[in-house]
């Protein structure tokens, strides 16, 4: 009956979204590339050989995954994998050999995601589940393959030291053990408690030593020279995590498609200038907020990660929650844990706290009557 | 036959670790070399027959409400007993073991076997599934070393396997707590797969 189509039925929901996973993750890649040629141009091409080697290990060991289990095969095209290996390679130095990121890509696919299901069943972002794995493993490689930009200041210019930030005379030769923002802060603390230890042990002379030391260091760091460095990506790091400003053009794309939703990066990187600025400096309220927004992985962590939309919280309290505990534990890592840098952990902690979260931030249903017990 | 149907069940088809997953404190523990491996293995096993020896000659003697406690007490017998010989014989397999030799009294595998096998079966039934019983948990061991020693070390029983190039940058995770998680969720998978297989064929 001809006349019957034109009262079309279909069962509800009758709102339709175009996103698809296809789309999202296409998306995602594109907002990634800008820190890419930003890496490629501090680093060199080398970093476009590791990235490239980490998503082709990662399509591969999707697909290897999928052949084993009799999962239809084209499940790999979603595209998934390709963010997955591009992460993965953004997480780990530029100086590293190719096979680490290739082995960091294939675990992060074959053990968090595939093992536990697949795309939308991974309890934890595979990608930093990868770095983590490859952190435990290579402790070395993972933290002695920095690089110091190529572009690091004027050419001959020695008043750029190799991770690009600018050595003041202040600045004594035995200060570089490492090359990033990060590890320099690390050092700062050090010497606090070096300095505190000293007083005690009634050596003033060394405490003050100590101490001028770490609060030139400090001063060196907040300085709008290195805030400039930080904030275009010329100081040693990670290879995708260095370029604040190309990591924040990708993002304004993703805002723009309607990917990211805002609540998650908002208050994890407010969470972490907030506790950084608390407790990131030699005392309380004394942290240097920018420095600790700009450096390390956070930038990365905050639009790209914090956001994932498996392990992350489905509710908005519960967003909040994830993105304030993130940024707490980011900050509790940096200054007192044992890594310079604590963003990947945080993440990868409170994406075990999602299921939970989300439990105890379910909202009433419509029409549903709050207990009063 | 009855007896070597009891002392073959433990190896496989009961597995104490691959198939009921009890005793995984020592066994993820201790399992990052294969002499660890097989020192646990013996010490488990030694303790595992002669428990089940004497639980299963005292079980009528033994008041049921009490039993637990005289389970405790017997084992931990035999434990020290293989404590001080470890210790005086095999210092250094004893000092890489540590509280794990002395764990041996609250193992499950023990504790289960005296409880659910040795007190309900005759002596040399009992003394057939601790042997079985040990023989599968130094297995099971054997199998979880060989892994975290080649992949996390490089070597097996302490030959060198890989050579140099590997041994200088090993997969140090396999020997770090997670590693033994991961590699056990990959061994319990593969025999899941073994059994599902076994099972689809007998239908």
């Amino acid at each position: 009956m001809p006349e019957a189509r034109r009262f079309e039925l279909a069962m509800s929901p009758h709102v339709s979204a175009t996103a698809t996973t296809r789309r999202v993750m296409t998306d995602v890649s594109i907002a990634l590339l800008p820190a890419l040629a930003a890496a490629v141009y501090f680093f060199g091409f080398r970093v476009l050989l590791l990235t490239g080697l980490s998503v082709v290990a990662a399509v591969l060991a999707e697909l290897l995954c999928l052949r084993f289990m009799k999962k239809p095969v084209n499940i790999v095209l979603d595209g998934s994998a390709v963010v997955t290996g591009i992460l993965l390679a953004y997480n780990v130095p530029p100086g590293v050999p190719w096979w680490l990121p290739v082995l960091g890509s294939a675990f992060a696919i074959v053990v968090a995601k595939q093992a536990f299901g697949g795309l939308g069943n991974n309890i934890v972002n595979p990608a930093l589940l990868g770095r983590a794995f490859l952190m435990a493993s290579f402790p070395v490689l993972m933290t002695a393959g920095w690089w110091a930009p190529l572009a690091n200041g004027p050419a001959g210019n020695d008043s750029w030291d190799q991770s690009g930030i600018p050595s003041a005379d202040l600045l004594e030769a035995d200060v570089i053990t490492g090359a990033t923002p990060l590890n320099l802060l690390k050092q700062t603390y050090t010497w606090d408690t070096g300095a505190t230890e000293a007083l005690e042990g009634g050596d003033s002379e060394g405490a003050e030593a100590l101490r001028r030391k770490a609060s030139g260091v400090r001063a060196m760091l907040s300085s709008e020279q290195t805030r400039l460095s930080l904030f275009l990506g010329r100081v040693g790091g990670c290879i995708g995590e260095t370029s604040a400003l190309m990591l924040v053009l990708g993002a304004l794309y993703l805002f723009a498609r309607k990917v990211l939703e805002p609540r998650l990066p908002l208050f994890y990187l407010g969470a972490v200038a907030l506790f950084g600025w608390l407790f990131g400096g030699p005392g309380f309220f004394q942290g240097d907020p920018l420095f600790h927004l700009l450096s390390g992985g956070v930038i990365l962590g905050g639009f790209f990660m914090v956001t994932d939309m498996v392990t992350t919280p489905v509710t908005k309290t519960g967003r909040i929650i994830f993105g304030v505990g993130a940024g707490l534990l980011t900050m509790v890592i940096r200054r007192w844990g044992g890594y310079p840098e604590g963003c990947s952990y945080s993440i990868l902690l409170m994406n075990l706290a999602t299921p939970l979260i989300d439990r105890y931030t379910k909202p009433l249903a419509f029409g549903e009557v709050k207990k009063n017990d | 036959m009855s007896l070597a149907r009891e002392f073959v069940k433990g190896i496989y088809k009961e597995n104490p670790i691959f198939r009921i997953v009890l005793g995984m404190c020592p066994f993820l523990a201790v399992s990052v070399s294969v002499e660890n491996a097989l020192g646990m293995g013996a010490a488990a096993g030694f303790v595992l027959v002669c428990s089940n020896f004497l639980v299963s000659l005292l079980r009528n003697a033994i008041p049921s409400k009490v039993r637990i406690p005289c389970y405790i007490v017997i084992i931990a017998t035999f434990v020290t007993i293989v404590d001080l010989i470890m210790n005086a014989y095999l210092p250094d397999l004893h000092r890489n073991l540590g509280i794990f030799i002395p764990l041996i009294v609250v193992n499950c595998i023990i504790l289960g076997r005296a409880e659910g096998f040795a007190n309900k079966n005759s002596v040399p039934a009992a003394i057939a599934d601790g042997l079985g019983m040990g023989l599968g948990f130094t297995f099971a061991m054997i199998v979880m070393a060989t892994f975290r020693e080649i992949l996390g070390n490089g070597t097996w029983l302490g030959i060198n396997l890989l050579g140099e190039a590997y041994t200088s940058q090993p997969l140090l995770i396999a020997v770090l707590a997670p590693g033994a998680f991961i590699l056990m969720g990959f061994i319990l998978g593969f025999f899941n797969i073994l059994d599902n297989r076994r099972k689809g064929g007998a239908r």
